[in-house]
């Protein structure tokens, strides 16, 4: 009894684990059921979760002796990570084709959570990159999209700095968005010729919150009012911050209209 | 039909957005060619609409719409989450810009000393704000509209290949 017990509580906190990765790498609320009662069939539990943005309850009832546990977890800061939900997700559908035990999902779990980043250099390249395309996209020149490519490196380096020493993550953006248009001001200051409008709009946009606001609205149209609220809100405070940012920007530089 | 050479351009730009914001969600490397080119053809659908006289609003939910059904297969095929290949691609399309331009407004309305053309900035607010509203929701919807449409087991009998592990 005493070690059928244990185990009851081990599954618990495994199934915890999964649906806090999931739900701090960016997973909307229909994925991390999804995937939570994959494992949780295969652990022959079932599994009642209450989803949080910052704690989890589940209440696990083991379905082989009857055993029911109520487990709470908060959760560590949201670092959106799609490595970690494609991995689980694949980890998700071989187990239910090969019927992995116990020890084998905890093992794979464990693996999952010590996969890498890219490298620093590669993301800062490929997001200035992005930037700047978003730049030409808006209709900028190439001079605007040279200086959205630099003012986009600097500010996702200091926004890198900040979460690295964590920041509140909504001060890491601002500043993050500060230093990107205070460099596309500063940097468009030498053409004088070039409306400097499009470059400072696009040089914030990689702080811009995609993910939770997507995910906000795929909640809301599965029918999970209350996460998806919170995880606008959440987006809705990073874009306050942006607009802070932009706003100290069009003040110093005495600049209208955005 | 209006089509020019800069549709192109922005089409091509619209595909290195996708990796670029890929790279930044860390998305693992063997899926960066399929959300390239999903975004690719998902720029070409809304810069092609945009240029033909549609809205924002229903440009983005066409490429939405078409990255959603797309993304299914394209995950069968390369065993990961389809929200994985989806999301890079549309978040390109994200009305960030709109959204910071109406809380701007908002700040401008709170902060400005000497009122005189508040009418203009409110207009801008609900017009930037509404924007920002209905296109993050036509990308959600867009992007979900295939569980949307049909069951789970009917979107689970879409098989390609069983391909090995590519990781």
């Amino acid at each position: 009894m005493q070690a059928s017990k244990r185990l009851t509580e081990e599954m618990a906190q495994l199934l915890l684990k999964i649906s806090s990765m999931l739900m701090t790498s960016g997973a909307n609320t229909n994925r991390i059921l999804l995937i939570l009662n994959k494992f949780a069939a295969l652990m022959h539990a079932d599994a009642q979760v209450f989803i949080n943005h910052k704690a989890f309850i589940i209440s696990l009832t083991d379905l082989e002796n009857g055993d029911k546990i109520t487990e709470v977890m908060r959760l560590p800061a949201h670092i959106i990570n799609f490595t970690t939900i494609s991995a689980l997700s694949k980890a998700s559908v071989n187990a239910e084709k090969e019927r992995w035990d116990f020890e084998k999902i905890k093992y794979e779990i464990n693996r999952i959570d010590q996969i890498k980043h890219h490298p620093r250099i590669m993301v800062l390249f490929a997001v200035s990159l992005a930037g700047a395309g978003l730049c030409n996209l808006f209709g900028g020149d190439y001079i605007s999209f040279a200086v959205v490519f630099v003012a986009t490196f600097a500010g996702l380096f200091t926004k890198q700095l900040f979460a690295r020493n964590s920041f509140n993550p909504y001060i890491a953006t601002f500043f993050g968005a500060l230093i990107a248009a205070l460099i596309s001001a500063t940097l468009l200051l030498f053409f004088p010729s070039i409306n400097p409008d499009i470059a400072i709009a696009t040089s914030v946009l990689f702080t811009v919150p995609g993910v939770p606001l997507i995910n906000s609205f795929t909640d809301f149209m599965d029918g999970y009012i209350l996460t998806g609220f919170v995880r606008f809100m959440n987006g809705l405070i990073f874009v306050i911050s942006i607009a802070f940012a932009l706003f100290i920007v069009m003040y110093l530089f005495n600049i209208q209209s955005l | 039909m209006n089509f020019d050479i800069t549709i192109l351009e922005k089409m091509l730009w619209s595909g290195v957005v996708g990796i670029g914001f890929a790279m930044l969600f860390n998305v693992p490397k063997r899926l960066l060619l399929s959300i390239f080119i999903t975004a690719l053809v998902a720029g070409l659908i809304k810069f092609g609409s945009l240029a033909n006289g549609l809205g924002v609003i229903s440009a983005s939910l066409f490429a939405a719409t078409f990255t959603g059904f797309v993304s299914i297969p394209i995950s069968r095929y390369t065993h990961t989450s389809p929200f994985v290949i989806s999301i890079p691609s549309v978040i390109g399309m994200i009305p960030g810009y709109f959204g910071y331009k109406t809380l701007l407004g908002i700040l401008h309305i709170a902060l400005q000393k000497n009122p005189g053309n508040e009418s203009l900035i409110l207009l801008s607010i609900i017009h930037n704000g509404l924007n920002m509203i209905f296109v993050l929701g036509s990308l959600s919807l867009g992007v979900s509209l295939p569980w949307l449409l049909f069951k789970d087991n009917v979107l689970k009998k879409i098989k390609i290949k069983e391909s090995d592990d590519w990781v």
